[in-house]
Order: C-alpha cells, then sequence, then structure tokens
C-alpha cells in the first residue's frame, strides 16, 4: 500500500489532471445513484418530518407543522416499547451468534470426519431469504402442523402455543435470528482461524500447552480484532431486522416481538401517518449516525496512536 | 501444513465430532422439513401424527395461471439480473477508481460518508423518502423502480469488495500499461478489468443473492402488484387466512433451493468474497 501511494505521488507529477479527471468520471456514476437514491430520500424525510402529509389519489399534500410530529414520540409508548425491544433482542442476538459462530469454527477447525460438510452446510441458512426462513421457522414452530408439536404429540405430551405468548414469541424469534445468522460469524471467524501462522500454535504446544490453554491464550486475543468486527456487523444486523418478525409474529403477542423497523412500517403503511414515521425514522438514523461516527473517530484515535 | 500434520498424528475426538454432528442435523432441519412439507397434500400436513405420501399437487396449484407465482419468479429473476448488472458496471469504475486512480479528497469524503451511513441504518427508515422519490419518477411498483432500490443498497458493499480486488493486483501493471502508451480507458478495460474477473464474479454471486432475497424494499414499493418479487408473493401466502401450508412450503422450497445449489457450488467463491470484504473495511 505504501508503495502504491509513493509511485503514485511521483507519477501524478506529469500526468495528475488526466487521472484525476478520470478517477471522478469513473465515480461519478455512483455518486449520482448516492445523489439520486440516498441524498434526496433523506432530504424528502427531513421534508416529510416536519409536515403533516396527506394522500390523496396518489398525490402527496403537505403542510409545514414544526416540531409536532417530534413531540408525538415521548407520548407513543409503543415507540418506546419497540426501541427496548430492539435493544433486547439486538443484546442477545449478537450474544448468541457470536458464541455460538466461534465455538463452531473453533470445533470445525479440529475436526477430521466431518470439516469439509461442515464448512459448506454451517453457510446454508445465510444464504436463504429471511422470508423463506421465517416460512420454514412457521413450519417448525406453528401450533398445528409445526414439527415441535407434531413431536410432541407423537410422543404423548401437551401440545405448546409458541408463538402465542410474550417471552415465547420473543425466544422464538431470537432462536431464528441465531439459526439464520451464525453462519455470518462461523465464516469469519474461520477464515480468521485459517489466518493463523501455524508456527505461533506449533511453539506452544511445544512448551506444553493444552488445547485449550492454546484457544484461550493464543488463537482468541489474535481473533479478538476479527470478532470485534463482527460483534459490530452483527449489531447493525440486529437492529436492522425486519423480515421474519412480519412474517412470524407481526410484531405481537402485544409488541413483544414490536422492532422499531415493524413500528415504523406500521405507522407509515397501516397509520398513514407519514410526517411521524419520518419523524421517527430520522432520529433513528440520527442515533445511528452518532454512535457510528463516534466508533470511527475513537478507530481512527486509537489508530493513530 | 504443520497443522495438518499434528491433526493426522492425533486420535478422532469422539465427542468434537458428535457435537458438530449434533449442529449439522440441527441446521438442516428446516431446510429438510420444508423439503418434506412441499412434497405432502395440507391433509398429511394438517394431521397430527407424521404420514408420509408423496404428493406433486402444491406445485401443481402454484403453476396454476390463475396464481402470480410465475409472474413473481420473473420478476424476481429480472430484479435479481438488473441489479447485478449495474451494480457490477458502477462498481467496477468506483471501485477501480478508489483502488488505482486516488481520486481527489473532496470527491471521496462525502462518498465515504454516504456509502458508510446506508448499510447502517434500517431500510425501513429510508422508506419514506424512497417512496417520495420513486412516485416522483414514476417508478413505483414497477420493477425497474426496484432494481435501482436494490443497486443503491448493494452498491457500498460491492464497491468496497470490487476494490479490495484491484488492490491485489500490482500497481506497476498499470504504469508499464500507461508508460506503452495505452489510455487509462484501455488500460482499464483490456488489462485490469480481466485480471478483477473473479473477484466480479464472487461480488455478482453475493448480490445476486441479496436482490433475489430482498424483501421490504419489493413489499412497500409494489404493495404486492404486478411488480411483487417471489419474497412478496410467499409472505403473501403466510399472510392468507385460509391455510395453505402445502403452497406455503412448496413456494419457499423453489426460492432457497437454488440459493442453497448455488452456495453449496461455488462456496469458496462466496466465502472469499465475503471475507475480504467485510473484514477490511
Amino acid at each position: 500500500m505504501k508503495n502504491a501511494a509513493v509511485s503514485g505521488r511521483t507519477r501524478g507529477s506529469f500526468s495528475l489532471s488526466g487521472r484525476r479527471a478520470t478517477s471522478v468520471v469513473a465515480l461519478l456514476p455512483f455518486v449520482l445513484f448516492l445523489a439520486v437514491f440516498a441524498v434526496y430520500p433523506l432530504y424528502e424525510l427531513l421534508k416529510l418530518s416536519f409536515q403533516e402529509t396527506e394522500v390523496l389519489d396518489g398525490e402527496f399534500f403537505s403542510a409545514f407543522n414544526g416540531l409536532d410530529n417530534f413531540k408525538k414520540i415521548p407520548d407513543d409508548p409503543l415507540a418506546i416499547n419497540s426501541i427496548k425491544v430492539t435493544l433486547l433482542f439486538s443484546t442477545l442476538c449478537v450474544i448468541l451468534t457470536l458464541v455460538a459462530g466461534t465455538a463452531g469454527a473453533l470445533l470445525v477447525n479440529s475436526s477430521r470426519i466431518f470439516k469439509s460438510v461442515a464448512r459448506n452446510v454451517f453457510v446454508w441458512p445465510a444464504v436463504v431469504a429471511p422470508v423463506v426462513v421465517s416460512v420454514m421457522w412457521l413450519l417448525i414452530l406453528d401450533p398445528t402442523v409445526g414439527l415441535i408439536n407434531k413431536i410432541l404429540e407423537t410422543l404423548g405430551r401437551e401440545p405448546q402455543i409458541w408463538l402465542n405468548s410474550k417471552t415465547g414469541a420473543l425466544i422464538s424469534v431470537i432462536v431464528v435470528d441465531v439459526w439464520h445468522w451464525t453462519p455470518v460469524v462461523f465464516l469469519f471467524i474461520y477464515a480468521g482461524l485459517n489466518g493463523i501462522n501455524q508456527e505461533i500454535l506449533e511453539a506452544g504446544r511445544v512448551d506444553g500447552a493444552s488445547e485449550s490453554q492454546l484457544i484461550r491464550r493464543i488463537i482468541l486475543p489474535i481473533l479478538l480484532p476479527t470478532i470485534a468486527v463482527i460483534a459490530v456487523l452483527r449489531t447493525i444486523m440486529s437492529i436492522k431486522a425486519f423480515d421474519e418478525m412480519y412474517l412470524l409474529t407481526k410484531g405481537g403477542p402485544e409488541g413483544a416481538t414490536s422492532l422499531i423497523s415493524l413500528h415504523i412500517r406500521k405507522i407509515f403503511v397501516e397509520i398513514l401517518d407519514f410526517g411521524y414515521a419520518s419523524a421517527l425514522s430520522l432520529c433513528i438514523v440520527v442515533i445511528l449516525g452518532l454512535i457510528v461516527g463516534i466508533a470511527y473517530s475513537l478507530r481512527r484515535k486509537n489508530r493513530s496512536r | 501444513m504443520t497443522m495438518e500434520k499434528t491433526v493426522q498424528k492425533s486420535k478422532v475426538n469422539v465427542p468434537l465430532e458428535l457435537a458438530i454432528f449434533i449442529a449439522i442435523i440441527v441446521t438442516l432441519i428446516p431446510i429438510i422439513w420444508i423439503a418434506i412439507l412441499a412434497f405432502l397434500p395440507n391433509k398429511s400436513i394438517i394431521g397430527s401424527s407424521f404420514d408420509f405420501s408423496f404428493w406433486l399437487g402444491n406445485f401443481r396449484t402454484l403453476a396454476d395461471p390463475s396464481q402470480k407465482f410465475f409472474r413473481q419468479i420473473f420478476n424476481s429473476l429480472t430484479i435479481t439480473f438488473g441489479t447485478v448488472f449495474l451494480t457490477l458496471v458502477i462498481g467496477s469504475g468506483s471501485g477501480y477508481s478508489l483502488s488505482k486512480l486516488k481520486p481527489p479528497k473532496w470527491a471521496t469524503t462525502p462518498v465515504f460518508i454516504l456509502a458508510s451511513f446506508l448499510p447502517i441504518v434500517p431500510p425501513i427508515t429510508l422508506v419514506p423518502g424512497i417512496y417520495v422519490t420513486l412516485t416522483n419518477l414514476n417508478l413505483l411498483g414497477s420493477v425497474t423502480g426496484l432494481v435501482l432500490v436494490n443497486t443503491v443498497f448493494n452498491l457500498p458493499f460491492a464497491i468496497l469488495m470490487i476494490k479490495s480486488y484491484f488492490d491485489q493486483i500490482p500497481d506497476e501493471l498499470r504504469e508499464a500499461a500507461l508508460v506503452d502508451g495505452a489510455s487509462e480507458k484501455r488500460v482499464f478495460f483490456s488489462i485490469l478489468l480481466p485480471l478483477a474477473k473473479p473477484g466480479l464474479g464472487a461480488v455478482a454471486i453475493y448480490v445476486a443473492i441479496m436482490a433475489w432475497n430482498e424483501f421490504l424494499m419489493g413489499l412497500i414499493m409494489t404493495t404486492g402488484g404486478g411488480a411483487a418479487p417471489l419474497t412478496v408473493g410467499i409472505a403473501s401466502l403466510v399472510q392468507d387466512y385460509q391455510v395453505t401450508f402445502g403452497e406455503m412450503s412448496a413456494s419457499g422450497f423453489v426460492a432457497a433451493i437454488p440459493i442453497i445449489i448455488l452456495t453449496a457450488v461455488a462456496s469458496r467463491q462466496i466465502v472469499s468474497g465475503l471475507t475480504a470484504g467485510a473484514v477490511k473495511s
């Protein structure tokens, strides 16, 4: 990288302008795309959130209403609830997938019989559409046709109504999320494990370290930066979660699985309060932007030190 | 290599292999179960005991012209190919520019900020704005609109991946060609782009999976109309209050199996693509 920068600069002395122009032209389509489908929608979002908007025959009628939309947020217990649910859901999902994925990668890495099969199969859930994942788990959790209840009935036990109790529904969607996204963690950790210099491990073994000592003292510390990256990635993913809850529980029962995305969709599509939906969206965007901005500047500070 | 040798010396660890075997089964159960139900008549699905009688009726019902199934598959395929094509065209230019052309800071900084911001926010928060944008462009409820929206959401990550592939190609190659008198355009199209082909392939597979699986934008921007993708069609089967578990399983099976087969066949590219792009970010 350093070499490239240096050679680029020396070359630059005689053809800088031409390459600069090309570099900007090559970026232009992306910039245009971002302008139309990211900047403009954000501008519309900003506008909508300060307006009272009605739709009649596909036409928007808006009137400025100041901060009215934002004032609705503290008075909306469902919004507060959905933020709480999102935090709880995200925390549990991130921790559980990190533990399961790391354990899986460590196991597969020292496996002899199932290594190649497991390496392949453990990736599959992550490529299945969230909608199909929901269908798969509905066919397992459903009170009448679900696999679990069929097994319970065959064994002569009482069938359960998983998705209809508050705790049961939350546990169910977390299980679904863990099944769906542990593969992503597995992939990264497994790739990280294979990148570890084997001589370090060999040296540890020669010095008489047991396998569990190797994992705790050498492997996990080396993997820590990778684990941190995935933790961030998984946090973002779980805050964005929508499809599975939308199909499995519709946010219910009594809002127990109503993530923030589901709540915003409801306001936007069912209640048709565009202004409030936009104001709430804008708040989430700003909060996430701040968190990521702070994390990014902290990382830069750490690096420059 | 040393790892291989030490592993061969040690004996098979039975509890470890057993744990992996159980994990494989747990991973596979939901996939196998939907595959079984896809070929069962509704009455044996609903029955409380296990009754397995092979039946193709679910697929026959879906294939009925009164169903939108084929239309939705066609929509999904169009969205997928359109998104992959646009993402690769725009992404290869931008990825190349960022990797090899050192664009000026005033051009890259806003791009970086937006491109790192876009994948972070929940898509639903951008829905009101995108909804208005598509309405203004007269693209609401169209396949074209969905191609554009999918492209926007996939571009940041795709560009990052493509940039990292171009980073692996030595700069000397580009410089030598320029010294020999090739134009910037020629250098890109005849030398560097062909070298990045395997990387572009990995990006294409990744973006194809993302576009094929996309649901939220399809749901809200088409409201289940003629442009609805397959995922939206499957969701509408879930929400019907008639019991159509068989058709639900069959359509889910059709949506999932090609992707799983693609993954099994191209797992190396997918894995390298996924990990290369994100670890560097």
